[in-house]
């Protein structure tokens, strides 16, 4: 991606989410530009979750603004909201086929209700998505017939079949051996490349973040919002701060005074 | 070669069309993507087969947006044109749509399924099919019984093992939650026989003898019948769509390796808790039945609740009424063996959880009408 020319293609304005009483992030603001793959990292339980999901509008924020082309989709009516959905695509942690289908059906039936192809067409791009991913000849198949790597490639497979303009991975990499998750980043790097897509991935998988982010966000629980931003290698090498050092060094977290923090 | 930036990208699009001889030159310009896909195709094909041409060139110097749905549309006119010997050429590609065409490949289009679908086995096949379906039902259901009913021996003659709590939660469940649908189908019931006797019997001035039809038919049949019938739409479905979700969940194999047989931990209190329950619950449909009957008797017949009272009291016997709980019993167990069987049934997926759940129902209510059918006929030869 060229870094001069950065248009954001998601904008986010002050976000706050709680769970009842209990604050789980407040004053996160970012962008997202066109073309980037952004990571955002953080330990579990930091609200990177619940962030993405404020981001695809399945859950509605605090406060705070997610503006796509400029439209709030936190406020949105639930017409430009499936307007936005279309743009959009997004890998869940489980993959989320829906078991009851073949594969060729999962990806069938956003281009049935979204665009007025006839079947030919459909079952062309189908191939195509399937080609796409690496599953070329699989599409007869049901989810359970498949391995975890590849539901999850054919959950990208449907998560790209309206071409959207930004894609969204949750827990990428989670559960799979490394083998399966380096042909996973090779994937998306390709897809990248290719199709120009700007991706938000949220990970832990450090092999994973050095290899496909062009920029890494990093949530904490205790600051309840972003306290890195920047290049994966630049915040490896550069940061001070002893969250961010322990995260990419893998490191158990130590504090100048050998503090530490219990959970009961 | 002209670059435009994402903003100043019209969301219109415009195909110009240029014929010099035998060529056609083919400017495109705009968004080309999955919305105007079958509209622009079907243009670009229609002037190419408009007469006999050797060459196609399409400019895509001022394309601002292209996807890979319309990228695969150009590869497909690509070739449809090569196949009628007219070469085709797609030129001035900027770098971002040589990336998306090369997303394309011509072997995963070419790719056959490595699986047919599964169409329908002609019929002779599907009677084999269903029938040995039927027979790995049936011997699957028997080794349930048969585990059950060793886990319930167990569980007697180590009472410590069985877990309480759950079984007084499912107590709760299925007998106090549904109390008032038990309370409500059964008043109703009671009503409505008591409301059709009385228009059948007050043509021989039979009026008298309504009380004892609604009481009769309430604690003999209609009480256990449909206190069942209730229980198993109720909790029956209910067990089958816990269990089976468990089973997905990898609960149930989490069961095992930590060393619990999931029948005695699953299976036996639910089974305990509806053995308990249906027995109170019939009581109760019975009841309220017999005050829906009242209610009739006493609104439309010109009887007193005294009389109506005593006339039922004259008609039930104790034998009716312990049998109808014996029976109660039955279907109880019935219902909930059956529910956790096809639970553990379930093998993968939410569709099998819904399969199972309604097999469980199903199964369910022929076993109750099945086993009342043999209480009816072994009950008359007990009480010559």
């Amino acid at each position: 991606m060229n870094i001069e020319e950065k248009t954001p293609i998601i904008v986010v304005k002050d976000l706050a989410a709680r769970f009842g009483e209990n604050v789980v992030f407040e004053g996160v603001s970012f962008q997202v530009y066109k073309g980037e793959v952004l990571v955002i990292v953080g330990a579990s339980g930091c609200g990177k979750s619940t962030l993405l999901k404020i981001i695809i509008g399945l859950q509605k924020p605090y406060a705070g603004q997610v503006l796509y082309q400029g439209m709030d989709i936190t406020c949105a009516e639930e017409k430009e909201l499936n307007q936005y959905r279309q743009n959009i695509g997004v890998l869940f942690q489980s993959s989320a086929l829906f078991s009851s289908m073949t594969i060729k059906e999962n990806i069938e039936l956003p281009l049935q209700e979204y665009t007025d192809l006839d079947p030919a067409a459909i079952n062309t791009i189908i191939k195509m998505k399937l080609g796409m991913v690496n599953l070329a000849g699989y599409e007869n198949y049901h989810p359970s017939e498949l391995s975890g790597g590849m539901k999850k490639r054919a959950g990208i497979a449907r998560a790209m079949a309206l071409d959207p303009r930004v894609l969204f991975f949750d827990e990428l990499s989670a559960g799979l051996d490394p083998v399966t998750a380096a042909e996973l980043d090779d994937l998306i790097i390709k897809t990248e490349e290719a199709l120009g897509t700007t991706m938000v991935v949220v990970t832990h998988e450090l092999e994973s973040i050095y290899k496909i982010a062009h920029r890494v966000l990093m949530l904490d629980k205790e600051a309840k919002g972003i306290i890195a931003e920047g290049k994966p290698l630049e915040l490896k090498e550069r940061a001070t701060d002893p969250r961010v050092k322990s995260f990419f060094l893998r490191q158990k977290p130590v504090t100048p005074d050998e503090q530490r923090f219990y959970v009961n | 070669m002209k670059t435009q930036t994402q903003e100043d990208c019209s969301e219109h699009y415009n195909i110009s069309f240029n014929r010099e001889d035998l060529s056609l030159f083919i400017h495109l310009s705009g968004q080309f993507g999955l919305k105007n896909l079958m509209v622009f195709r079907s243009d670009i094909n229609r002037e190419i087969s408009k007469q006999k041409l050797q060459s196609v060139t399409i400019d895509f110097s001022e394309v601002c947006y292209l996807d890979s749905a319309a990228a695969l549309a150009f590869v497909q006119i690509e070739k449809e044109a090569a196949s009628q010997n007219i070469q085709c050429w797609l030129t001035n590609l900027n770098d971002e749509s040589k990336g998306i065409f090369s997303v394309i490949h011509a072997d995963a289009l070419n790719q056959q399924p490595f699986k047919s679908l599964q169409y329908q086995d002609d019929f002779i096949r599907q009677v084999g099919q269903s029938s040995l379906h039927i027979a790995r039902d049936f011997v699957n259901f028997v080794t349930f019984i048969g585990e059950l009913l060793v886990a319930l021996l167990y569980t007697i003659r180590h009472p410590k093992t069985l877990r309480g709590k759950d079984v007084l939660f499912y107590i709760h469940r299925a007998g106090v939650e549904g109390l008032p649908i038990v309370a409500l189908i059964g008043a109703l019931i009671g009503l409505i026989i008591a409301f059709m006797s009385f228009l059948q019997l007050k043509q021989v001035g039979a009026n008298i003898y309504v009380p004892a039809l609604v009481s009769f038919a309430m604690v003999r049949e209609l009480g256990p019948i449909m206190t069942a019938i209730l229980v198993a739409g109720r909790s029956g479905s209910a067990f089958a769509a816990e269990i089976g979700t468990m089973v997905v969940n990898e609960e149930v194999d989490a069961l095992h390796t930590m060393g619990f047989d999931p029948i005695r931990f699953l299976a036996v209190p639910k089974v305990l808790a509806t053995i308990i329950v249906v027995p109170i619950l019939t009581i109760y449909a019975d009841l309220f039945g017999i005050i829906g009957g009242m209610v009739i008797g006493v609104t439309s017949l010109d009887l007193t609740i005294k009389t109506y009272i005593t006339q039922s009291i004259k008609t039930i016997q104790v034998f009716d009424i312990v049998t109808s709980l014996i029976k109660a019993a039955v279907f109880a167990a019935l219902i909930a063996s059956i529910g956790c069987q096809r639970g553990f049934q379930v093998r993968s997926g939410a569709q099998d959880v819904g399969k199972f759940t309604t097999s469980a129902v199903v199964a369910a209510i022929f076993m109750i009408v099945v086993a009342d059918s043999i209480f009816a006929v072994m009950l008359y030869y007990i009480k010559q």
